[in-house]
């Protein structure tokens, strides 16, 4: 057994940890507050190939694993949670399932825009009556010739303002539930697609989170993903995977705000002393940093299982679910360490607890997490 | 045209360092490696001039323990096409007089035009290696350069003086220049990078069959300095009677401020 990282995962990790302080870290603040992520970073994180991470060297990705792609979300995530399920919901929920269920034409046709950051990738899955129970949908398709009709509406679509290349779930037949669901690859540029609404969010305030409404799309046969009525199993498959970002976002997160809390305890003096001096803030440094390591050790552990081809569905889950608490409980914590000034939004904390608790809600929510966990144990 | 570049792995300056069982250096233990910084400027400048003449060659050298492997790495993966290691475990007794004649023991067999070094090492900070390799091969000899370009066979070089004044040299090839803060900025290894660095070779060559030089100077003692609270703490009064004294102390005491 060994718990280190390979040598390529390191540099893989300083590299990024460095253009994350030098290009993002300094204007995370202002990725929050104006709700956008600057043109220019897209650009510069396109040149690191932040948006290719794992994929393929022949679709235009850099071809590294599930582990470096962890790393990278993570350290990101450090500085800016945003920019974190910017690159998560792109690669995972995008990318993923065009390499895993795409054929060799699609990905050629789809993935080089996508690694190369030219368009950014999202998945169509939520309803206004379709979040956790995805048997749901109700956005329908009607094939007509060689091409397929959809109509109805999504919502809470991570990185749909950016209007790139989304997976997009319909039913053929709604009273067929799970059995009725495809996957399609559409082109959200297209005519018949219309941005509703963009939210406005407690947290991870840098990203798009948009409502759509498909009027009549047309989508040419050759975008249906896998086979018809697979959505089901593609949507469950790709969340599996999705979840190992959105830890690697939430232990990110953690981490960033646990740095923070440290460095203030050692700082700020009351009573003459440091607050690290006192033993209620030492021993919830303590606990903060004993929950992210053992998020981290199930984020790796997943993400290695992933890379080795063995079946991490408990594993992702488990992962999100430890990962997702840790970091809104760390976040508090350094909120709480930081007394006011915690709470004011000139210190970087204040933000990190806001972003925090999404991750315990999306791509399935913490009580999903459970019943996947426990269904493996007691079927 | 031939470059090659020279780097050493040094650890994180911000860590807590004691020293090894032996007081004669300080202790690896719970210590992060890195490539030294300056050697991070010699490798972007021999990058920058690889990429100028796609006929040229760029290797990189390291000296050094298993683990300087990833620093090799990381050059790699900033665009050098090929590394050269020459593991020796106990690098850290050797001094720079005997680590030169390592590396021009490489150099000597491999016709380079140009060896880019850093000005020195952070943690050793002897700033030898540069100079002596230079001496050693007879190559024409440019330190703390924070400018550099190439015209045929000139390098000119623009370097820092003392007090913040600047002086160009010319130098003709082959040349060693020791690279200083301020040459440029170090690119961030790409993902994609990092992935086609694996591909690249490394080379193994053994330290004993390229020099046997013994040491002109060895360490005696690594010892962390006695506290001696010298440390001057301004109290009382308003900021701009503060802010007065401080002038007063760093003009007095320090050269931050001048007359
Ligand atoms: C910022 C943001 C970004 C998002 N990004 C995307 C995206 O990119 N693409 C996308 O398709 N969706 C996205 N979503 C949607 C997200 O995945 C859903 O909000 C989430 O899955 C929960 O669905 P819901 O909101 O409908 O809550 P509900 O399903 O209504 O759940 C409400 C509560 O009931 C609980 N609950 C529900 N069913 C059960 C049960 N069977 N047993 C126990 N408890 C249960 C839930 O855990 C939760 O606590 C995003 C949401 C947000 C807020």
């Amino acid at each position: 057994m060994n718990f280190e990282l390979t040598q390529d995962q390191k540099i893989l990790r300083d590299s990024v940890r460095d253009f994350v302080e030098k290009e993002i870290k300094p204007i995370a603040a202002k990725i929050d507050e104006e709700h956008r992520i600057p043109q220019e970073l897209t650009a510069k994180m396109a040149e690191m190939g932040f948006f290719g991470s794992y994929i393929p060297e022949k679709y235009g990705g850099a071809g590294l694993d599930a582990m470096s792609y962890a790393l990278l979300v993570e350290e990101v995530s450090k500085a800016c949670a945003s920019n974190g399920v910017y690159i998560s919901a792109h690669t995972s929920l995008c990318c993923d399932p065009l390499l895993n269920f795409g054929t060799e034409e699609q990905k050629l046709k789809w993935l080089p825009d996508l690694t190369s950051g030219k368009k950014i990738g999202c998945i169509l899955l939520t309803e206004s009556d379709a979040g956790s129970d995805v048997a749901s949908i109700a956005t329908s398709y009607k094939r007509d010739g060689d091409h397929f009709v959809i109509n109805g509406t999504k919502m809470f679509i991570t990185n749909g303002g950016c209007r790139g290349t989304g997976i997009l779930f319909a039913t053929k037949d709604k009273a067929l539930g799970h059995k009725g669901l495809s996957a399609f690859i559409v082109d959200l540029s297209s005519p018949g697609v219309t941005v509703m609404k963009e939210e406005n969010k407690m947290g991870i305030r840098g990203t798009s989170t948009a409502a759509f409404a498909f009027d009549n799309l047309k989508v040419p046969a050759e975008n249906l993903l896998g086979e018809e009525g697979k959505g089901f199993k593609i949507a469950m498959e790709t969340l599996n995977g999705g979840r190992i970002g959105i830890a690697a976002q939430a232990l990110g997160i953690a981490g960033g705000a646990f740095g923070r809390a440290l460095e203030y305890s050692k700082q700020r003096k009351q009573f003459g002393k440091p607050l690290c001096a006192f033993q209620s803030v030492q021993f919830k440094l303590a606990e903060m940093y004993a929950r992210i390591e053992q998020a981290k050790l199930l984020v790796y552990k997943a993400a290695w299982m992933k890379d080795a081809h063995v079946n991490y569905s408990t594993e992702s889950a488990m992962c999100k679910m430890c990962a997702s608490e840790a970091a809104t409980y760390v976040t508090k914590e350094a909120v709480q360490i930081h007394g006011g000034y915690g709470y004011i939004a000139d210190y970087e904390v204040e933000r990190m607890f806001r972003d925090a608790k999404i991750t315990e809600i999306y791509e399935g929510t913490n009580e999903m997490q459970r019943i996947v966990i426990s269904k493996a144990l007691v079927s | 045209m031939k470059i090659l570049v020279c780097i050493k792995q040094i650890p994180d300056m911000a860590s807590k360092f004691k020293p090894n069982a032996a007081g004669s250096w300080f202790s690896e233990a719970d210590l992060a490696f890195r490539m030294n910084e300056y050697d991070e400027y010699a490798v972007e400048e021999a990058v920058k001039l690889r990429e100028k003449d796609p006929a040229s060659e760029l290797a990189v050298l390291s000296v050094g323990p298993a683990r300087v492997v990833e620093a090799l790495k990381k050059a790699l993966a900033m665009g050098c096409d090929r590394a050269v290691h020459v593991p020796d475990e106990e690098a850290y007794r050797k001094d720079p007089w005997q680590i030169a004649s390592i590396i021009a023991g490489y150099a000597k067999k491999g016709n380079f035009d140009i060896i880019f070094t850093g000005m020195q090492s952070q943690d050793r900070g002897s700033a030898q290696i540069g100079p002596l390799l230079a001496g050693m091969l007879g190559f024409s000899c440019v330190t703390t350069a924070i400018g550099f370009s190439l015209e045929g066979r000139t390098a000119t070089a623009k370097r820092e003086l003392e007090g913040g004044a600047k002086g160009v040299v010319k130098a003709a090839l082959p040349a060693v220049i020791t690279c200083q803060l301020g040459l440029n900025t170090p690119r961030y290894p790409t993902l994609p990078n990092i992935m086609k660095a694996k591909k690249k070779e490394i080379a193994v060559l053994n330290a004993a069959e390229l020099s046997s030089e013994a040491a002109l100077a060895g360490t005696e003692k690594f010892y962390a300095p006695v506290k001696k609270g010298t440390g001057l703490v301004l109290e009382g009064g308003d900021a701009a009677a503060l802010a007065g004294k401080l002038i007063d102390v760093l003009k007095e005491k320090t050269t931050v401020l001048r007359g």
